[in-house]
Formats: structure tokens, C-alpha cells, sequence
């Protein structure tokens, strides 16, 4: 373990660089933007490069284009950048490339409240662009976790051939205290690098990839030709309207990332959530994110008053931990309490998946956090 | 044992410096610390405010609880109207009376005392940047929360080597008000 005192978004860069990141490309904005101030100190140092671009698009473009070159690369913006970049993230979907998203979320809709923490992008973030796609969001409920999640962001992106969202928010992106990290060896032990194909340039076929599996693109310039496109597209990436490869396209490209992880349990073998003292509990908080930070510390006033408490909080959103949601929902009944800083995005997700909506809520969306004390008054009034 | 201390002013005058190294010099000293800020999108003299807690056991959530701040110390009028009511009943208030200017109410509440921070620092010190520091050093004087060398250390590995001397200065004049304040 490596102990350091630092900031979510510094840790979210200094993840990127140590997951094997060499590009950064964006534009600042409020409260990401030490994300990229942080990176442009760090990636020059290991011959990486980090650029400021003309705006939004611009950055999320030039980082595809790096990452098609087999370079990894990220960005990182809040909500109204995630806005801009939304067509681009399109093109990333459906061409299968690479690339590690960080939206440090502020209050919006629109410019909002840019200095002012919300978790109201958890909806953009599954699902940021027009078209059908399945998108992977991670969400760092720590200063450890902006590390951590930011790593797995690019393993999860190398492994699946896809944007991966790793959402921050103001609140976590921006407090400052110590965080233990894991070794170097154990982070450059986990690395994942895009398959690639090895044979011959004339035989390969980069967009013919089984039901449910990733594309295998090689990085360009390196003798392996193909076409690169946002069109539907065929074997070799040229564009087709062929009725059946747009199906499989399509069926391919929401399979890769659900079916997988309904099948698997998840996307990877690293935890899609954390349980915090629910075994004996009789009543269960679900928070996510900063949220969580507050939610710990209810349970533990909760549990000082005689309430047993516990709190379920999610790590990967989408695709969501549907399994362990669908336990909860059986284990405790209507005693449970979910409390997140948007008019209820993942409470829908919770009502989708247990199938019903007795559970109490505790939402907030003015740009303030919700104190610990305000999740200990509204469970008391449902136990 | 967790403090919670809070530094308030506006935009640009450092508060938040001064919130990153006392969080930072706890973590140093083995215990845990956290520093929060909340600001607003105005470029400069929004309302700005710092929450610093430290504590010897983990701490999650990272603002005051409201009613529970042990130590506030205010620079500008406005942040400390809008963010007094988080410092519990017989808690110690610091203001710089050139800026703030605290009710009779808020006198009967609050233990307040009046330091011309600012002043000292441009002046006595010759440089108002280190007005973070004289709010360090009278924060820490004052709540004991922290041990003093420490601090200072922690202090100077965090400002240029240029000016260590105008910072050491700035916390043995912050110290000297502090305890001239409380009396002793």
C-alpha cells in the first residue's frame, strides 16, 4: 500500500498514468479541471502527452484518434462538456474504441451550478448519446476509489473495445486528505491491453467478431488497414445498411457489455459494489458516490441510537449489480432507503430491477451535499 | 477525538491553503484529516468556506456537520453570515474586525475575538499572502489541535523556500495575537 495525501482528481490522473494512459486530451472546465492540470504535469514525465484542445469536441476527438493508434487515452470533463462531446462518444461506441471518460459531475442541466457537487449525470453517463449501446460507468465513492476506479476504467475499455465513464463528482474530486493505494506491481500486474490480431494484414477483419465479444483493432499505422467509421458497418469497417450485420451490430455491440455481465456476474472480478454492515441489518441505505461518504457515517449514528442500519453502495452503475440489487430488494421489504443528489435517476434503476417503489427516498438536486443527520431523521420517520 | 474547524472568507485569499495543511499535517502525524471546500462560480469575492476535519479514527464524510464546528475563523462579512450558524453554542469564533462584524447576539452565542489578520500581514509581516498563515497559527493556538512544530512543518514544505522567513514570521505573529486575545 502506498499511502499518499491528495485529491480526487489529482488521483484520478495520477491513476491514468500509472494504468498506462499516454494521452490526454480536453478542455477545462469546473470541477474537472485539475484532472487535466494534473496530467499535464505527470504524462510529459513518461514521454506521454497532454494537450488543452480549442474545446470539448475537439479533446474527446483527438483522444479517439490517439487511442486508435493504440495509444491509451482519456479525457475529462463535467456535465455540459459530456453534452459537447455526446456526438463523439457515438462514434466511439459504434467504432469500438478505447477511451477512459471522466465527468467530475457538477449541478446542472445546462451550465448549472459549476462549482456545486450533484450526481445528476448518472443517466447521461448510461446513456450519452443517441442510437443502442451498453454503456460501462464506474463510480468512485472515495479518495482511494477515483485511484482505483480510474485504473479499472482502463482495463475495463481495453478488455471490451468501449468509452467507459469513471464519474467523480465535485465533492470527492475536490477534497483534499490521504488515500492508500495500491502498490505500483500490483497496478502494472492488472493491466489489460486490447487484443490484437497477429496474422496476415490481407486476412484480417478487425469488425468480424463473435455474438457478444469486442472488435479486435489493431493500432493503425502498423501495416493492418481498415476503415474506421460511424456508419453501420461490415467486417472491414465499410459501411453497409445490410438488415442482418445491422441487427448483429447492434445485438453485438449492448451484448458485449449486458449479456456479459448478467452471465458473468460482472465485468470483471474487481468488487461492483460495497456492503457496509448489512448482515444484521434491519433497515438498508443505498448511496453512491460522495453520497456514500454521508451514508457511512448515518449508519454508524443510526446503529449509536439502537437502529441496525447497514448500506448497500453501488461502484460499477451501469450495468448496474442487478443481482445483489434484486437480493436486497427481496431481503428487506420496504426498509430501504436510497439517497442520492439528483430527483431519483437510480432510484428508478432500484425500482426497475426489485419491481416495486415502497422504498423511501432521500433526494437532493440544489448543488448541496446531504448531511449524515438528514439521513438519520428521514429513516428514522420510516422505522 | 474529531475537531472540526471551519475557514471562511472569500475567493482568493488563501483560506484553502491554510485548510490543506492542517488536514495534511494530521495525515503526517498518523491520524486522518480532511479539508472541503465550497466555493461559488464567481471569479473572485464569492463567498468561500473551508471545513477541516481531523480526527484519530477514519473519517468519511468530509463537511461539517452543522452545529458541530468547534472553531470558525472569518475574513469576509459575507461568508461569515452565511456560514456561522455551523459553529455549536460557546464555540470560539475569530474574525477580523476590519471585515466582520459579528451581532450582539452572535457575542452572547459565540466566544468571539477580534484580530486584524489582514492588517498584520501586510503590514507587521510585509506581504498579505501570508495571511494564511496568521489564520493557521491563531487557528492552532487557539484550538491546540495539532502540535506546533508539526505544523510548521507541514507549513513550510508547502511554500516556496523564498519565503519560508515571512512565513515563520507570520506564524510567530499569529501566535503572539492568538494568545493575546485569549488573555494569556
Amino acid at each position: 500500500m502506498r499511502e499518499v495525501i491528495s485529491t480526487g482528481n489529482e488521483l484520478a490522473a495520477k491513476a491514468a498514468v500509472e494504468a498506462g494512459a499516454r494521452f490526454f486530451a480536453g478542455y477545462p472546465i469546473t470541477p474537472s479541471s485539475e484532472v487535466m492540470h494534473e496530467s499535464s504535469d505527470l504524462l510529459p514525465e513518461v514521454g506521454g502527452a497532454c494537450i488543452q484542445m480549442e474545446d470539448e469536441i475537439a479533446g474527446i476527438s483527438a483522444a479517439l484518434g490517439a487511442s486508435m493508434t493504440g495509444v491509451k487515452s482519456f479525457t475529462a470533463t463535467s456535465g455540459p462538456g459530456i453534452s459537447l462531446k455526446s456526438e463523439q462518444i457515438g462514434l466511439g461506441f459504434i467504432a469500438e474504441i478505447p477511451l477512459v471518460i471522466i465527468n467530475v459531475m457538477r449541478g446542472g442541466p445546462s451550465t448549472g451550478l459549476p462549482t456545486r457537487v450533484s450526481q445528476a449525470d448518472i443517466g447521461q453517463a448510461q446513456y450519452p448519446t443517441h442510437g443502442d449501446f451498453a454503456s460501462i460507468t464506474l463510480c468512485a465513492g472515495s479518495l482511494t476509489e477515483c485511484y482505483t476506479e480510474t485504473v479499472r476504467g482502463f482495463n475495463l475499455a481495453e478488455k471490451y473495445m468501449t468509452p467507459v465513464f469513471v464519474l467523480l463528482d465535485e465533492t470527492i474530486g475536490h477534497m483534499h486528505g490521504k488515500a492508500e493505494l495500491p502498490d505500483l506491481a500490483d497496478i502494472e500486474a492488472s493491466i489489460v491491453n486490447r487484443a490484437t490480431f497477429d496474422g496476415p494484414a490481407s486476412e484480417y477483419k478487425p469488425y468480424k467478431a463473435p455474438m457478444n465479444e469486442p472488435a479486435v483493432l489493431n493500432p493503425m499505422f502498423k501495416g493492418y488497414r481498415y476503415h474506421v467509421t460511424g456508419l453501420h458497418h461490415g467486417d472491414e469497417g465499410f459501411p453497409t445498411e445490410d438488415a442482418f450485420q445491422c441487427e448483429y451490430n447492434i445485438e453485438r455491440l449492448v451484448g458485449k457489455i449486458n449479456t456479459v455481465a448478467a452471465q458473468n456476474d460482472g465485468l470483471d472480478d474487481l468488487p461492483d459494489y460495497e456492503e457496509y454492515m448489512l448482515d444484521d441489518a434491519e433497515v438498508c441505505l443505498i448511496a453512491y458516490g460522495s453520497i456514500g461518504l454521508g451514508a457511512y457515517e448515518a449508519v454508524q449514528k443510526l446503529r449509536a441510537e439502537g437502529i441496525k442500519a447497514g448500506m448497500f453502495r453501488p461502484i460499477m452503475l451501469w450495468p448496474s449489480p442487478a443481482k445483489k440489487i434484486a437480493e436486497i430488494g427481496a431481503k428487506f421489504k420496504d426498509k430501504i432507503f436510497v439517497t442520492e443528489l439528483n430527483m431519483g435517476q437510480y432510484s428508478k434503476e432500484i425500482e426497475r430491477i426489485i419491481k416495486r417503489n415502497d422504498f423511501t427516498t432521500l433526494l437532493k438536486a440544489n448543488g448541496r451535499p446531504i448531511a449524515p443527520a438528514e439521513m438519520v431523521a428521514k429513516v428514522k420517520e420510516m422505522m | 477525538m474529531r475537531n472540526t474547524l471551519r475557514f471562511t472568507g472569500v475567493g482568493g485569499q488563501g483560506v484553502l491553503l491554510a485548510g490543506e495543511i492542517m488536514a495534511a499535517c494530521k495525515i503526517k502525524d498518523g491520524g486522518f484529516g480532511l479539508k472541503t471546500a465550497t466555493y461559488t462560480s464567481q471569479v473572485r469575492g464569492g463567498a468561500t468556506v473551508v471545513d477541516i476535519t481531523l480526527d484519530d479514527n477514519e473519517i468519511r464524510y468530509p463537511y461539517a456537520n452543522e452545529g458541530e464546528i468547534d472553531f470558525m475563523l472569518s475574513v469576509a462579512n459575507v461568508s461569515y453570515n452565511q456560514f456561522k450558524s455551523g459553529v455549536k453554542p460557546g464555540g470560539i469564533i475569530v474574525v477580523d474586525p476590519n471585515l466582520v462584524h459579528p451581532t450582539e447576539e452572535d457575542r452572547k452565542k459565540w466566544i468571539i475575538h477580534e484580530i486584524p489578520i489582514i492588517t498584520i500581514a501586510k503590514e507587521e509581516v510585509g506581504n498579505v499572502i501570508t495571511q494564511s498563515v496568521v489564520a493557521l497559527a491563531i487557528t492552532n493556538t487557539m484550538t491546540k489541535v495539532l502540535p506546533k512544530q508539526s505544523l510548521i512543518d507541514t507549513m513550510l514544505s508547502k511554500v516556496p523556500e523564498k519565503v519560508h522567513a515571512a512565513n515563520k514570521k507570520a506564524y510567530e505573529l499569529g501566535e503572539k495575537y492568538a494568545l493575546q486575545a485569549m488573555g494569556k
